[in-house]
Parts: structure tokens; sequence; C-alpha cells
């Protein structure tokens, strides 16, 4: 166990705490703490802007190895990196999907050929992805894709629809499950596909949430061309499960920082209007810090053990944990505000920071797996109980 | 002790629910949150038909004279249906209010025999509430002044209006000179804090509708969704979050019920009983809220599912007439005061 910081992690601080002070100026000035949760749909094109400059300076992918682009940083490095981040307030990613998810399963599952093509995107942070696993019908039941795929003069073709795919309409990719093998049921028979967003064939339909703005979307492939599946055909599943696993990985460290400064909101403002004064807000208060910080130990002891950034089994439990102190906050946020809370900033539907906090943390517990769905895993992949009675 | 409604009160609910259902379809509300408003002025005049406005005006106003009993069973009907506030505020809160005060003043009169006919609005705005609802809406406000009441026309009374998080609410940040001319009442206190377990009981009561509203819808949706083969209804996990709702409403309605039964009649325990309603129906509606996103999965996060619109009315009411740490404390300090009586031989004693 080693808990503090050696003089060149120290050292590192100050570079990347010195970077992001001179850049996060001028046109990027007004990206301070915008487009975390419930915010992702505000100032697009100057996040997209902001990842390029991220880039210049080095700074997208500072986990990966520097054979791909990566910066190859420690797991103490890129603790402080996300620290850093999060503590001047620099914007909330838009590429966190092509980096956290779609670059490490290219680098674990894809070829020599599709890491040289799709990486440098990535890491250049001009090419946005997103993620088409849910669909209509496979939400919880995602192995119950119906989306198809079908070899046709030697190209696969996409044909189905996908739902709640998050920044879609920004994307340039999207990484799709689709089913290879026809009449195929469950896990066999799938592939992962990697599909350009900008071609004929790929209709997005934005889907309006109750914040009254727009992150998710439908997306429909009408014969939309796969350029390619990574992994062989029939063996998706095992590459959109592996994927699932960096969910859990380092990016967990920057989405607690980002908590962190949230909280600080919270005790400010309670702080600022007396609601700090109220016992059971105090109490609170004290929980949803101490919650934090076993997220964070956990997250720690959990990367130090996989040192691949890939979690392992303990990993199970820390999305239920973080997907419900998230949820819980976003409640004692609008409780620390009392009756003001419900007053809208502006006509139409225009909702203050804190507001959208509490509504996104509704669908916390929801996507990426809900919590019963996580508490189902938890008992049976991890206590290895007997598995649930299910339809099929 | 008797918890049971007498003829009149349930017919008078079967009436107005058979009326709500009618009219009060969720694409109704939205059209209504295009509106200035937020509600619907026609609407609002079909209720007046219905004699909901009338409904605890004295006869002698041409009202029902119905009391606080008759409203436990309506306020859960308005909060199912999601109407506006101004209903309850005005039929019940500010009546009530204004029914209060010395028979003869004949404001008090007129402003009674105005909303019993429909004609008059009424805001009520009580320190507990920084913001005053339906402030565009009102004819007047009555407005607390250093433990006075004073009645304002609405012209007479400048304020901001901004939106809730609840598309149909409006709310209004107020600035008034009392004067004399508009004062009703200059010692008016007791009134006061009446009017405030009054109005936490009529939020209270619209809390637990809306609390049954989600689950009825939840259970709809738990039952029609498919996933693995069958309906989410079917999993345990899902069935017990409901099952967790309906507890929590089952329990609240007896302690609504208390509550206006100690407003009826003036009980000293008034405060407790109305805390104790508040926090019930409100932690009913909460959950139902909770969980009823929980169970839609990713469809209820939409503005496109219905459910959206009862949970917002569900958390914009939470803090209304009261926020749960008011409320929590006043059931501390009654409990914990020094000659509150404990023990066995008083549990059942009110
Ligand atoms: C904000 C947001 C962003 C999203 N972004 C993306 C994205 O970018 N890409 C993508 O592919 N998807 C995305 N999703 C979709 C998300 O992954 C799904 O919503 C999630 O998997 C749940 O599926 P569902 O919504 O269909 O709910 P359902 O599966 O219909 O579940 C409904 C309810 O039933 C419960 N349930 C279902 N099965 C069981 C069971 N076996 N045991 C117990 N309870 C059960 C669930 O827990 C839930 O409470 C997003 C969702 C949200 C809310």
């Amino acid at each position: 166990m080693k808990l503090t910081f050696s003089p060149e992690d120290e050292a590192f601080r100050n570079q990347i705490a010195g970077w992001l002070r001179n850049n996060l100026v001028g046109e990027f000035a007004e990206l301070k703490f915008r487009g975390g949760p419930g915010d992702e749909h505000m100032f697009p094109e100057e996040r997209k802007r902001w990842e390029q400059k991220l880039a210049e300076g080095g700074w997208t992918c500072v986990g990966w190895p520097e054979a791909y682009g990566g910066r190859g940083l420690s797991i103490e490095q890129q603790v402080i990196f996300f620290e850093e981040y999060a503590r001047a307030g620099a914007p909330g990613r838009m590429g966190h999907i092509g980096e956290g998810l779609a670059g490490p399963t290219i680098i674990a599952f894809g070829s020599e050929a599709q890491k040289e093509k799709y990486l440098p995107g990535i890491v250049a942070g001009t090419e946005l992805w997103c993620q088409g696993y849910s669909e209509p019908n496979a939400g919880s039941d995602l192995a119950n894709v119906q989306t198809r795929a079908s070899l046709e003069d030697g190209k696969w073709r996409i044909h189905g629809q996908k739902v709640w795919t998050s920044l879609a309409h920004e994307s340039d990719w999207c990484f799709v499950i689709a089913r290879t093998e026809p009449g195929s049921k469950a896990h066999k028979g799938l592939g992962f596909f990697l599909v350009s967003m900008h071609q004929p064939g790929v209709t997005v339909r934005p889907i309006e949430q109750l914040t009254g703005t727009s992150e998710f979307n439908e997306v429909f492939f009408d014969g939309a061309v796969a350029e390619d599946i990574v992994g062989a055909p029939g063996e998706g599943w095992a590459v959109a499960m592996g994927l699932l696993g960096f969910e859990r990985g380092v990016s967990t460290l920057g989405q607690q920082m980002q908590f962190q400064n949230e909280l600080d909101e919270i005790i400010r403002l309670a702080r600022a209007n007396g609601a700090a004064r109220n016992p059971g807000i105090r109490q609170r208060i004290a929980e949803a810090h101490t919650g934090l910080r076993l997220m964070r130990y956990n997250a720690m002891r959990m990367l130090s053990s996989s040192q691949d950034g890939q979690a392992d089994s303990s990993a199970l439990v820390y999305k239920l944990h973080w997907a419900s102190w998230h949820r819980n906050l976003g409640a004692l946020a609008m409780d620390v505000l009392g009756p003001e809370a419900e007053l809208i900033d502006d006509a139409p539907y225009e909702l203050s920071r804190l507001q959208s906090l509490f509504l996104f943390t509704r669908s916390d517990t929801i996507y990426g797996g809900t919590n019963q769905i996580q508490r189902n895993i938890i008992a049976e992949r991890g206590l290895g109980m007997p598995k649930e009675p299910k339809g099929r | 002790m008797d918890f049971t409604f007498n003829e009149d009160q349930l017919a008078f609910r079967e009436a107005i629910s058979r009326f709500l259902a009618a009219e009060l379809p969720p694409e109704v509300l939205r059209k209504n949150w295009e509106t200035e408003d937020g509600c619907s002025r026609e609407l609002h005049r079909k209720m007046v038909e219905q004699g909901l406005t009338g409904l605890s005006v004295p006869e002698a106003q041409g009202g029902l004279e119905m009391d606080d009993t008759a409203w436990v069973l309506l306020t859960p009907l308005l909060g199912y249906y999601a109407i506006a506030d101004s209903v309850v505020d005005t039929a019940y809160t500010a009546t009530g209010l204004l029914s209060a005060l010395p028979e003869g003043d004949h404001r008090r009169e007129e402003l009674l025999t105005g909303i019993a006919g429909g004609d008059v609005g009424v805001a009520v705005a009580h320190q507990v509430n920084p913001l005053v609802v339906d402030m565009d809406l009102a004819d007047v406000v009555l407005v607390e002044f250093e433990g006075e009441i004073h009645a304002l026309n609405q012209e007479a009374v400048s304020y901001e209006c901004n939106t809730s998080i609840d598309s149909s609410r409006r709310l209004g940040r107020i600035s008034v000179q009392p004067a004399p001319e508009s004062r009703l009442l200059e010692n008016g206190r007791d009134i006061w804090a009446e009017t405030l377990n009054r109005g936490a009981v009529g939020v209270a009561g619209q809390a637990l509708g809306l609390a049954q509203r989600m689950l009825d819808m939840s259970v709809e949706y738990a039952s029609q969704r498919q996933q693995f083969g069958k309906p989410v209804g079917s999993f345990q996990a899902v069935k017990h979050h409901l099952a967790d709702v309906a507890e929590k409403i089952e329990f609240a309605k007896p302690v609504l019920y208390r509550a206006a039964h100690a407003l009826a009649n003036n009980e000293r325990g008034s405060d407790l009983y109305s805390s104790h309603a508040k926090l019930a129906c409100c932690e009913a509606a909460w959950l139902a809220a909770r969980h009823g996103i929980q169970v839609y999965g990713a469809m209820g996060y939409t503005w496109e599912a219905d459910l959206q619109i009862f949970m917002k009315r569900a958390w914009a009411l939470d803090s209304y007439w009261g926020d749960r740490a008011f409320h929590k404390s006043r059931v501390a300090e009654a409990v914990l005061a020094d000659d509150a009586l404990i023990g066995p031989q008083h549990t059942f004693e009110e």
C-alpha cells in the first residue's frame, strides 16, 4: 500500500495545473464547470474545439499506452490529472465515449489496421463516438438486440434501430451490436461493428428528456455500411462485455472529481442560505461526504489491483454505489435549496445547474445497467447465488 | 374514532372524480403548459359549475359550507389529475382564512361570495412560502404583515413572475406595502397559524393523489413492458418497489384524515397533525416518483412519458407550505417539549 504521491508526481501536478490555467482562457473561459451531468447539451461546438485543444497539449487519452498515442500515465498520475482537471473546472468531455470505451476496446480486441485507423482520431479529439447498444426491446435485456448485420457484396450492412443513444447527434462514429446470424438468440450470433454516422442510411432523431433538452437519440440504420467488425462475426458479445469493463475503469476517477465539485457547490450553498444549520441537512452532507470517500478509496484499490485499467470483479459493486449516491446528492441539492428549488431561471425551461443535477441524477440508476440489474449481477456473479428464473 | 365519510361527501367526490377523468387527460395538461398561465381558465369555469369553489364558503355567501374533512377527499383527486394550484389555494386555503374572520366585515363577505361564484381568485402570501403561487391568476392576495391580515388587489402588488419545474405552476416574488385600508384584521396570528396548517394539509392531499397516480401509471407500465420475455413487473425487484409505494400511500391516508379532522374541529394538536400529514403524504409522493421513474427505465426520463407531469408536480409541492425540515422540526418540538405527554397511557389519547 502506498498512499502518497512522489516528488515526480507532484511535479506532474504542477505541469497539468499550469497547462489548464494557461489554456482555459479566451474562448474556453466560458466552458468552466459546464457540460457536466445534465448539462451535456451545452456549448457542443466550443467543447469540440476544447477536445482538440486538449489533444494539442497531449492531454487526451492520458492513460493509453504511448504506442497508441496516449501518455502512458501511471495510475497515480491519472488520478492527479483528473483531480486537476476537476479543480480547474474544465468542461465535461465530449470525447469520453471514444476515449473511455471505444478506444480501449479497439486496443484490446481490434486488429492492427483498426488501431491505426481509429485511434488517432480519438487521440486528436477530432472524432467523437457514441454507443449503439440499447434498442426498443433490448434495454436491461441487452442480449435481445434485433438489429441485423448482413454481408452484402463483401460489406457489412446494418439494418435496425437503436435508442437512447447519447450524443449520437454530435458523433462521427457509433459502435453497434448487431446480429450477424439470422435467427440466432441471446448472446450468440452477435457482432461488434464500427459504423460511420456520416452516411446515407443513418438517421438520428433526438429524444426530448424530462429536462426539456436532448442528449440522447433514436438512431435508425437502413443499410448503413459498417466499415469494420471488431472480433469475429458471432463473437460480438464478448467484445461488448469487455467494453463495459472499461466503463468501470479509470474514467470513474474523473467522474468522482466531478461529484466532488457538485458536493462542494451544495456545501457552499448550504452555508450561504442557512440550510447548513439544519441538523437533518448537516447529517446528509456528512453522509454524502463519506459516500464519496468510500467511492474514491474503492476506486483506487480497484485500479491498483489491475494496472491495465480494466476493473476486476470487486468492481461489480461500483456502479450501484455511485449511482445511488449521486441520486441522493441530487435530492440533497433540492432540499438545500428549499422552497426555491422549483424556481426556473428563465422561460421556457432554463434549468439551473442544481436543478439539472437533480433531474439528471434520476437517470443515474437507470443507464449503464439499472440498480436492479446491478444487484442481480452482484448476487449472481459476485455471490454465486442461483439465477432468477427468466422467461427464456 | 371514526374514519368513515358521510354520503354527501362521498357522492361529491364521485361526481368530481368523473368530471376530472373526462376533462383532464394528460394531453390537456400539456396543452395548458403552453399557455401564459400554465392552466386553463375554461377548465376553471367548469370547476366552478361543479361547485368546487364554493365547497367551503359559508352558506350565507352562497357556498356549501363543508369543512376540511370534505376537502381531504377532494385534494387527492385534484392531485391525481394534477390540477393547478389556484383551485386549492383559493377554494380551500384562502376560503378557510376568510371564513375565520369575524362575520360582518363587508370585504370578507364580498370576497367569499366572489369565490363561491368563481369570480374571484385569491392567492395567499404566508411567510413560510417565499414565493407566492399563481399571483398572476389571483384578483386578490392575502398578505401577512406582522401578524396582521391584509387583502390587496393584485394591481397593488408588484411582483416578478417565474415558472416552476412543474410547468403548471407560476411563482411570484412579491413586494407589497400594506396600508391601513388593506387591513382585514389586526391580530391575525391565530388565523395565520391555522392557515399554515390548512395549506399544508391541502398540499398533503394533493401529494397523496399524485402518489396514487404515479403508482397506477407505474403498475400499468411494468405490467406491459417486456424484457427477458416477460413483463418487468413480474420481477420481484420491480414489484417490491411498487409495493413499498402502496404501503406508504395507505399509511398516509388516515394521517391526512386525522389532520383534517383536527382542523375542522379547531383542535389544539393541529400543528402536529398537519405536519404529520404533510410529511407522510409527501414522502409517499416522493417515493412514488423515485420508484416510478426507476420502473419506467429510460422511458421515464423522457418528456414524452406522462409520468414526468406528476413527478415534477410532486417535487414542486414537496416544499410548498413548509418543507420537510420545517415540518420535521415542528414534530420534534412537539414531541420533545418539556410538557409533552409520553407513555403508553397517552398513545391512543387523540
Ligand atoms: C440518460 C441515459 C443515457 C443513455 N445512453 C445510452 C447510450 O448512449 N447507449 C445505449 O446503448 N444506451 C443508453 N441508455 C439506455 C440504458 O442503457 C437503458 O435505459 C438501460 O439499460 C435500461 O433499459 P430500459 O430503459 O429499456 O429499461 P427496462 O429494461 O425496460 O427496465 C424497466 C425496469 O425493469 C427493471 N428490470 C428489467 N429487467 C429486470 C430483471 N431481470 N430483474 C429485475 N428488474 C428488472 C429495470 O431495473 C427497470 O427498473 C441510456 C439511458 C439513459 C437514461
